[in-house]
Parts: structure tokens; C-alpha cells; sequence
């Protein structure tokens, strides 16, 4: 078989490891393997065979033996499934027919679709750490490039999205008041608000904009009689 | 959200599976691993394979090396393997052979990839489970009250306006930075920031260089420190 093998590291083939997929160039190493591969995949199939209650069969031609392995492993069983299969339509066989090249290329596009959209809610996630550190410093929005600030962007209107929905809820169910000490006695208080806890208006000294409010200003009803805010949110 | 590992390993007894919906995901999932484990198998070791299954419906799934109508006629017909003696021939699967490995090398590249851009992932994740405990704001909003939310509500859209004027003067003209990337409704002002997917969809993926090319990653990401090169290759 004229097939151009390249060197392999002779390494113990009976450990799991990750496999570098190219022909074996070693000869004993190849046969053993073969040995092994051939005698699981015949059992995978008689699996898949028995587990889902279907018809299937195997054929490996190997350079070892001019005789095909089989499975089912009688020649009669096998020719059955065959003429099963080779009695459907042309259309139906070819459909989800797949040689060497097919499948790999098939694979490939699902594996490229996957790493896209990993790489996507890898870079959303990172946009929203990204937007929490640009709360408490501006600065660094000079960092960004376009690319960066036209996903920071996005990030920022999902989450507003998101608040308005939230914020649509509690007000639509529940009285604002009764919200404020149901959130108190299900909430770890101490693990997340340490009392040496500053709430971060009082460090962030964002410019006012021309026209603009200085801070936030909030409603009564989260406040206590004092007129105090945030700060009852702090033990 | 962090992604529901699976069951893992169960033991399973070898007999036909008595739930339907279990039924049709097994064969899914093992005939795909077997396809997979036939391939594997002509590539490490250089032999013809044939796999004919029937899908619970009755529908044929076949996987060859080199053709699946090849090996089934070569066994069909008793023939003896041929070909060894014609140069054409020869030529032709060696053609064949190197194709298959340079798409094994590919696929072998993006899972890889793919690898890389999970763990990279759960880092993300632990991180951002980590910064919870830090400050108020950073807590899923389910968790927040009216009042935070407003305040939250306020500072986002603070920070909104310095995005837009960051991408203005970035864009070195009087109009918006954002029409660059996004749609702007001069009717109410605003502007539509484009989903970070299309703007990642404006270069093609190239699949041998994996992804993105680098003219369009971003610049901020050394911030965080996660590499964007993969380091395989």
C-alpha cells in the first residue's frame, strides 16, 4: 500500500492518551494497534446494534489478512444487511452516505461553529467584567479600540435591558417596601457587603455632564427616614 | 451561566434500551463515536472499512474508507483486492490519503481550539464568581433592589455616553464612531450598537489559521491577560 508514514514516537500504545492522528509508521506498533481498534470497533457496533435494536454491519480490510473482519460475524448475516441497505433508493443510501473526506469535513464545520460560539460568550463575558472595571475608572475606556467599544456598548445595553426587565417585575408584583426586607432575609448579607465596604458612588467622582444630575438620585421609598440611601444597605 | 456538566460514565446494560426519547439519543451519540473510532482506525492504520447502520426510523447511515460502495462490492463480490499493480491507481490514493491527513490536521487544530476557548471559559467564569463577593454591583441583577437598580441603571447609561463619545473621537470626526459599527435613528437620537457577533462575522474565519484574523482582534484583552493565540501551532 503505497501511503507515505511518517515517524511516530514510539511510545506505549496500551495508555490513554491523546492520539496524533497519522498513519503509524512503525510496523509492529501499527499491526498491534489494528488488533486492538478492529476488536473494539466490531464490539461498538454489535453495541449500537443491540442497545437501539437496529441492523447493522461492519467490513475492515486489513493488509494482514485477505479476508474481511466482520461483524455480524457470519457472511450471510452480513450480505442480509446489505441487501437491505443496497435495495433502498439511490437518494435515500446517499443522503447520509459519508466517505473519509465527508466526514472529516463535516466535523470540522461542527467544530468550527462551536469554537465561534465559545469565542463569543468568551468576549461577552469578558465585555461585562470589562464594563464593571469602567464603573470605578474611567480611564480605562482609552484603552479600547473600536472593535472593543462597539461590544462594550452592546454589553451595556443588554444589561440596562436586563435591569429594566428586573425592575419591571418588582414593581409590577410586590410593594417596593416589602421587596427591600424580603431581599434582606434571604441575602448572605456579611459575605458581601464586609462592613469596610464603601458604596462606590462615594469614590467614583464621575464629571457631571452640561445639563446633567450629578449623582443618582433616588425615590423615597428606598430610603430610611432620614433620607439616607444605600448606606442602610451596609452593616 | 455556567455550562451543567453531564452524568459522566454510567454503566450501561448491553440490551435494547426500553425509552424511546433514550433510545434515539444513544444511537445519535454512538453511531457518531463509532464513525468516529472507523476513522481513527483507517488513519493510524491504513485499512479499507465499511459501516452500514439503521437508524431507529429505518433510515441508512453509511461511513467508508475509501467509498462505502467500494468495500461493500469488494465483499459482495469476493474480488481480491486489485490495483496494487496499476500506477494510477497508486498515484490516486496517495492523493486521497495526504487530503485525509492534512483534514485530520485541521480538525485535530480546531478541537484544540475549541479546547482552549472552554477552559478559558470556566477561568472566566471563576473570575467573574470571584468579583461577586467584591462589590454590590457586581451581583446577578435578580439579586439587587429597586434602589441599586436604579443606581446601576444610572451609571450604565453615564458609561453608555462615554462609550459614544470615546468612539467619536477614536473615529476622528464630527459624526458619530458608532455609525461605523452600528445603526444610528436620527428620528430619537439614538444609537443601536451592533451585536459583538456580527462585528466578529465581518472577517471570514480562516480555518487553517484558526478563527479570527489577528487586523481585527481586539486591543483590550491583554487587560485580563487571556491570550488570544492558542500556542499550539
Amino acid at each position: 500500500m503505497s501511503v507515505a508514514f511518517v515517524d511516530r514516537e514510539f511510545l506505549d500504545i496500551m495508555t490513554r492518551k491523546k492520539i496524533v492522528l497519522e498513519p503509524i509508521a512503525n510496523e509492529s506498533t501499527r499491526k498491534a494497534t489494528y488488533k486492538k481498534r478492529k476488536k473494539g470497533l466490531l464490539k461498538k457496533v454489535s453495541e449500537l446494534s443491540t442497545l437501539c435494536g437496529i441492523n447493522a454491519c461492519a467490513l475492515i480490510y486489513s493488509p494482514y489478512d485477505p479476508q474481511p473482519e466482520i461483524w455480524p460475524p457470519s457472511h450471510g448475516a452480513v450480505r442480509r444487511v446489505l441487501t437491505k441497505f443496497r435495495e433502498m433508493p439511490a437518494m435515500e443510501r446517499s443522503k447520509k452516505m459519508l466517505n473519509h473526506e465527508g466526514f472529516l469535513t463535516q466535523r470540522i464545520a461542527k467544530a468550527n461553529e462551536q469554537l465561534r460560539k465559545l469565542r463569543k460568550d468568551n468576549r461577552e463575558k469578558e465585555m461585562i467584567h470589562v464594563m464593571y472595571q469602567c464603573l470605578t475608572a474611567k480611564d480605562l475606556l482609552l484603552n479600547l479600540n473600536l472593535v472593543d467599544l462597539n461590544d462594550l456598548g452592546w454589553v451595556i445595553d443588554n444589561t440596562v435591558k436586563e435591569i429594566d426587565r428586573r425592575v419591571e417585575t418588582l414593581t409590577t408584583n410586590v410593594e417596593p417596601r416589602q421587596m427591600l426586607v424580603a431581599r434582606f432575609e434571604g441575602a448572605p448579607v456579611d459575605d458581601h457587603f464586609p462592613m469596610n465596604r464603601q458604596p462606590w458612588y462615594m469614590n467614583h467622582a464621575m464629571p457631571a455632564q452640561p445639563g446633567q444630575d450629578a449623582g443618582p438620585i433616588l425615590p423615597d421609598v428606598n430610603a430610611d427616614n432620614d433620607g439616607n440611601m444605600v448606606q442602610n444597605f451596609y452593616r | 451561566m455556567a455550562k451543567k456538566s453531564s452524568m459522566g460514565r454510567q454503566k450501561i446494560a448491553i440490551a435494547k434500551i426500553p425509552k424511546k426519547n433514550h433510545l434515539q439519543v444513544t444511537f445519535s451519540k454512538r453511531r457518531s463515536g463509532l464513525f468516529k473510532k472507523a476513522s481513527e482506525l483507517c488513519t493510524l492504520c491504513g485499512v479499507e472499512v465499511a459501516i452500514i447502520v439503521f437508524s431507529p426510523a429505518g433510515k441508512p447511515f453509511s461511513f467508508g474508507h475509501h467509498e462505502v460502495d467500494t468495500v461493500i462490492d469488494r465483499f459482495l463480490t469476493r474480488r481480491p483486492k486489485p490495483a496494487e499493480s496499476v500506477p494510477a491507481c497508486q498515484i490516486l490514493e496517495a492523493h486521497r490519503n495526504n487530503n485525509i491527513r492534512e483534514l485530520n490536521f485541521v480538525l485535530a487544530h480546531l478541537l484544540n481550539q475549541v479546547e482552549f476557548e472552554r477552559k478559558n471559559g470556566e477561568e472566566l467564569e471563576r473570575f467573574r464568581i470571584a468579583n461577586e463577593k467584591g462589590v454590590w454591583w457586581e451581583l446577578p441583577i435578580e439579586r439587587l433592589g429597586t434602589g441599586e437598580l436604579e443606581q446601576l441603571k444610572l451609571a450604565m447609561e453615564e458609561l453608555r455616553r462615554n462609550v459614544v463619545e470615546q468612539s467619536s473621537m477614536l473615529a476622528g470626526d464630527h459624526r458619530s464612531g458608532m455609525e461605523l459599527f452600528g445603526t444610528v435613528d436620527h428620528v430619537h437620537g439614538s444609537i443601536q450598537f451592533q451585536d459583538c457577533e456580527d462585528v466578529l462575522e465581518t472577517k471570514p474565519l480562516d480555518h487553517v489559521n484558526g478563527g479570527i484574523s489577528s487586523s481585527s482582534a481586539p486591543a483590550f484583552s491583554n487587560y485580563l491577560n487571556f491570550r488570544r493565540d492558542d500556542g499550539i501551532f
